[in-house]
């Protein structure tokens, strides 16, 4: 009996990549947490610029709040705010009501017709920003000759509409295919009026989709500059029309910093609170 | 669903002809005209915009407006798909969380957010005063040049590449992945051959979202190129600013073939739009 040495892995062609594949797994924890923190450098950099008690950019001079106390007292800035709350708000409640509806009419239609009306519905959201601006600023002109002071809050809220409403409809319709068709029937068998029905019945079974949908539309709306910059007419100017009179003029105020820190500050609350909610709400469940 | 609802949607197909079609046509009309401003009273046909669209500074901004665009789709396709992946591997499955992450940055005004990197990219900056309190000198002026403008638009549009991505690798299924290592394959040939060939739709639909935004904004390449670098936005932001509507919506047309490509592609990809949000 001879004794033959035994043939190791490697002789078999195995190669142990076991190292190398922790140095990547780490290597690519670091540059995944790099990259978010690139997107968060900017935001970073306006809450240290909001609690810099100095109006440089460029020097720390000491920690203060006191832009914070002061944020409403640049009235310009006030009105920019107040408007920006009011178009959004306004727009996004209507955006999300007749959105919600026009989906319902864009499911009963055949799945053809659908795929069309489909088509026409993503050109808000695709086309650039500009277009649609300068598209919709041409319509409005074209209405002057009737309504004279139509710029202004009427065009704004229009066309804030105008690109929300997409994006209400698409995160809607594909609740309502989720939706057991039988529901409708029941409801008419059962002796309900078809408009009852679609509000006692689809509407709370689309509720998670309708929310969405009216969480993206304002936050597309809230944050929208190049569309408002041609839709609105003199005077009417909100916050991102705002900073970039500002800009342009080298005037921007710390408050402003101070309000965009305390906006994203109160976003974060919100998404953890809700966050922390819906975790009770499944164990007690 | 009950025919009877179709009504519902037929305001929206007149108001989206209105809004969305009717632009189209008075833009057409525009391009090869001459008027003051939209004002037909001695307005003639002319080809004169044209000319303009060949010269030089018309031609440059295109080519801008294209590399640029191009290489934040490129740019933000490796990174995003990079961070996308990774998480969607991690044991992170909270999807509101990844969601959350991604999206919160968006919520501050996308002006003040490139002001504040147009400041960090200048020589002296309220990060590298703190770090020389500190004792650390380090500065890097790039604003004004092409590489600030690109990281500009790379991080500004970097979300709109990692969502569309991440939810097409959240719908395959793990069992495919399993199959495709019994049947041998290693796991660079099952990345490219079934995790990447089936988050392809994603990768298609966060392309478009990156590029067209990149190829037509306005706003960033003017705050972080500090004017040197015109894009093809800029050029129509200054002529309707001029109220030279004619060579604007001449601009605009352009623009447009490049919409309606996308608008191609995505009813191609995906019929009814469902990978867009």
């Amino acid at each position: 009996m001879t004794n033959y040495p035994h043939a190791t892995l490697q002789e078999y062609g195995y190669k142990d990549y076991r190292i190398l594949q922790k140095i990547y797994k780490v290597l690519s924890v670091v540059a995944v947490i790099l990259i978010v923190l690139m997107l968060y450098i900017s935001i970073i950099v306006l809450a240290i610029q909001s609690v810099n008690s100095s109006v440089s950019v460029t020097n720390f001079d000491s920690f203060t709040l006191k832009w914070y106390a002061e944020m409403f007292s640049v009235r310009s800035l006030a009105t920019a705010i107040k408007n920006t709350v009011i178009t959004s708000i306004v727009a996004t409640l209507l955006a999300t009501i007749l959105g919600t509806l026009i989906a319902v009419g864009i499911y009963s239609y055949a799945k053809k017709t659908r795929q069309k009306i489909m088509l026409l519905n993503n050109i808000p959201l695709l086309n650039a920003d500009i277009v649609t601006g300068v598209s919709l600023m041409l319509v409005f002109s074209l209405l002057l000759p009737i309504f004279p002071y139509i710029f202004g809050p009427t065009t704004l809220i229009m066309a804030h509409l105008f690109f929300t409403l997409p994006y209400v409809i698409l995160s809607v319709l594909p609740k309502l295919k989720e939706t057991d068709p039988n529901l409708m029937d029941a409801a008419l068998d059962l002796g309900v009026k078809p408009y009852k029905a679609l509000l006692k019945v689809i509407v709370p079974a689309i509720m998670a989709g309708i929310f969405s949908g009216m969480l993206l539309a304002f936050t597309m709306s809230v944050d929208d500059f190049v569309i408002s910059y041609f839709t609105t007419g003199n005077g009417f100017d909100n916050l991102s029309i705002w900073v970039y009179g500002s800009i342009g003029r080298r005037s921007l105020t710390p408050s402003v910093y101070a309000f965009s820190t305390l906006l994203t500050l109160m976003t974060l609350a919100i998404m953890i609170l809700y966050q922390f909610l819906m975790k009770r709400g499944k164990k007690h469940a | 669903m009950n025919k009877e609802f179709k009504v519902l949607a037929k305001p929206y197909i007149a108001w989206l002809f209105i809004l969305a079609i009717l632009p189209i046509f008075v833009m057409l009309i525009l391009s090869f005209m001459f008027s003051e401003g939209l004002s037909f009273g001695e307005s003639y046909f002319t080809f004169d915009q044209f000319a303009l669209l060949g010269e030089d500074s018309t031609l440059s901004a295109f080519g801008n407006s294209m590399m640029y665009a191009t290489l934040t789709t490129v740019i933000s396709l490796v990174l995003g798909y990079f961070v996308a992946y990774n998480v969607f591997k991690s044991k992170f499955k909270n999807k509101f969380i990844v969601l959350t992450i991604f999206i919160l940055p968006m919520w501050s005004n996308l002006l003040l957010r490139t002001e504040a990197l147009g400041n960090l990219m200048e020589h002296n900056n309220i990060m590298t005063d703190l770090l020389s309190q500190m004792g650390i000198g380090l500065s890097i002026g790039i604003k004004g040049s092409p590489l600030a403008v690109i990281i500009g638009l790379v991080f500004t549009y970097l979300p709109f590449m990692i969502l569309p991505v991440y939810t097409a690798l959240e719908k395959i299924d793990y069992s495919l992945e399993e199959a495709a290592l019994d049947l041998g394959l290693t796991n660079m040939q099952k990345f490219w051959k079934v995790i990447f060939s089936l988050s392809l739709k994603g990768v298609a639909t966060g392309s478009i979202m990156v590029f067209l935004p990149s190829m037509s904004g306005f706003a960033i390449p003017e705050i972080l190129g500090a004017g040197n670098i015109l894009l093809i936005g800029n050029v129509i932001e200054q002529s309707f600013r001029n109220m030279d509507y004619n060579f604007g919506a001449l601009l605009s047309i352009v623009i447009l073939i490049f919409i309606i490509g996308a608008l191609y592609v995505v009813s191609k990809v995906d019929k009814e739009g469902e990978t867009l949000l």
